[in-house]
């Protein structure tokens, strides 16, 4: 997480750097610990780092981290050659490291070669099994190939070990949901919630597949995850306030017949159907702006929802 | 006592501070011996698994009201049932450490280098101490002390007459021996100073039984009573909502 204050710090070092006040390893530096992903910016000013001879045997051993950092990079931006040079001089400095191996894996896997890529993080793997990043770089490399069922399988074989990485749950979880398994999405959504029972957003999106999953049971569960996404934003989070309203709207279609009053909360709906309204007037173009991000399985819905308003 | 000792300053140049800069020399010296006779060891892929699996049932204890009763019920099972539950630890399996000590000779021989980088240089410096430096008064430290002290201070000399506030030569090994690891979070990094006294709660906390963690998670989760928060959280939104409209 890059909190407030040194994200002002990093921006003001960037400008700095930027506008040539130097300062440039110091802001690399940053980069690094932050784990921010500017690429671009990294290998601009890294290069320039490397290709001076005095710079950079004033870095010392630091030197060495540089050449990863500037690798990586170049990977992102798609400038091969540099990342390969780097990865020799780095092979030829640390000829036997895992850590180096990895970066040569990484780079066949920048090249589109995957099958190689792949056969390197499996030997990888063999020699250390605990290794996170490499099961973590297997899982992406499945997703990049498009090969969603054989990530979702990497996953589940690192979770298997792994079980408490809260990022990976919700990696899955995401997967699961674009693959419409919500059932399953629905599980770790769960897991996510009991990590961190705080984070709205989690609540949020196990709302919105239980409502996506349907029958009156979900419903009233969806619908209480939303108000607790309410409680927690403070009201502030405009899909949860459409997801009350459909869910209030959708549980009444069901319970028709039955006559069986919903006695928790009757004005849940109008108290959140008056938050959006007001909402809409205060800043129209907020209301615009959710219909655009809420283009998940239920977008039609939350559409139709907001013209029965 | 009518008149203070005088200490020879030939004492202070060939005692105190030789002793002094010995024992620094040492600490750093075994710091990077330590440091090359470290084998780099893999993590255990079970052990792991199995810290994993504390963390997750303790996030399940923690929010268990959180999620749905039908939820927490299958987490449970999953947990905490008698047939292959992730916290269930069949009986007899419980591997006490001493047998897993002589079952993985890497384990045994880590301990070893361990104990020799610390246990030599000790006694060698020890021996040496004793016999160039018995029985001499290095040093006065500036204020008086109570004759509780004696012993801490004045090691190695049997007269009761002396003043506490004179430290002898022994005694000061042991000062420096316990004292000197602030000056050596300076010297190495603060990470990397690790003074005996650490070392040797480390040995005695070695040989804990991990499986006793799972048994004792298991318990808490099951009788842990599930009480699902989420009802109430209607009403708490429903005020949220009143303070936002209003």
């Amino acid at each position: 997480m890059v909190t407030k204050s040194e994200e002002t710090q990093l921006n003001r070092l960037e400008s700095q750097v930027d506008n040539g006040g130097g300062g440039a390893w110091e802001y690399l530096c940053l980069v690094r610990k932050l784990k921010v992903r500017r690429s671009d910016k990294v290998l601009k000013y890294g290069l320039s780092i490397l290709n001076d001879s005095k710079k950079r045997s004033s870095l010392g051993s630091e030197e060495w981290t540089l050449y990863e950092e500037v690798a990586i990079a170049a990977m992102d931006c798609q400038s091969l050659d540099v990342a390969k040079d780097c990865v020799n001089v780095l092979r030829k400095k640390f000829p036997e490291s895992k850590r180096v191996g990895r970066l040569e894996a990484l780079l066949l896997e920048a090249k589109g070669s995957w099958g190689e890529a792949e056969k390197a993080y499996s030997s990888l793997l063999e020699d250390n099994p605990c290794d996170q990043a490499v099961h973590k770089r297997r899982v992406a490399l499945a997703k990049s190939q498009g090969n969603l069922s054989g990530a979702i399988e990497w996953l589940n074989k690192y979770l298997e070990i792994f079980m408490a990485d809260h990022d990976a749950w919700r990696e899955l979880a995401e997967i699961y949901v674009s693959l419409q398994m919500y059932k399953q999405a629905a599980f770790c959504y769960e897991e996510l919630i009991l990590s961190q029972p705080t984070v709205p957003l989690f609540h949020l999106a196990y709302a919105d597949v239980l409502y996506t999953l349907g029958g009156l049971e979900n419903l009233q569960t969806a619908r209480k995850y939303y108000s607790s996404t309410i409680d927690l934003t403070g009201g502030k989070n405009t899909r949860a306030l459409f997801g009350i309203c459909l869910c209030t709207s959708a549980i009444a279609q069901l319970s028709k017949g039955r006559a069986k009053e919903d006695k928790d909360s009757p004005d849940l709906q109008s108290l959140a159907t008056a938050a959006l309204e007001k909402e809409a007037r205060d800043s129209p173009s907020v209301l615009r702006l959710s219909w655009k991000s809420g283009c998940r399985a239920n977008h039609l819905d939350m559409l139709s929802c907001s013209f029965e308003i | 006592m009518a008149e203070d000792l005088v200490l020879d300053t030939a004492i202070r140049d060939w005692v105190l501070i030789p002793l002094t800069v010995v024992m620094i020399l040492i600490g750093v010296l075994r710091y990077f011996v330590s440091k090359l006779m470290r084998s780099q060891q893999n993590p255990d892929a079970k052990v792991v698994r199995e810290g994993q699996v504390v963390i997750r049932a303790r996030n399940l204890r923690a929010g268990a009201n959180f999620i749905p009763a039908k939820s927490f019920r299958a987490r449970r099972a999953y947990f905490s049932n008698e047939e292959n539950g992730l916290l269930h630890v069949p009986k007899g399996q419980g591997q006490n450490p001493q047998a897993q000590m002589f079952s993985d000779p890497n384990m045994a021989m880590d301990m070893m280098k361990k104990n020799l980088s610390m246990i030599i240089p000790q006694t060698l410096t020890f021996a040496w101490v004793n016999f160039f430096f018995s029985g001499f008064v290095a040093a006065k430290i500036p204020f008086p002390l109570t004759q509780r002290f004696r012993s801490m201070l004045q090691n190695g000399i049997d007269l009761s007459t002396v003043d506490v506030s004179y430290v002898s030569s022994r005694s000061w090994y042991f000062l420096n021996l316990f004292g000197l690891r602030g000056l050596f979070s300076l010297i190495l990094g603060e990470e990397n100073a690790m003074d005996d006294t650490q070392r040797m709660m480390q040995m005695s906390g070695f040989g804990m039984d991990p499986t006793k963690n799972l048994s004792a998670e298991k318990d808490g989760l099951d009788i842990i009573q599930h009480e699902w928060a989420l009802p109430k959280f209607e009403q708490r939104a429903e005020a949220a909502l009143k303070k936002l409209i209003s």
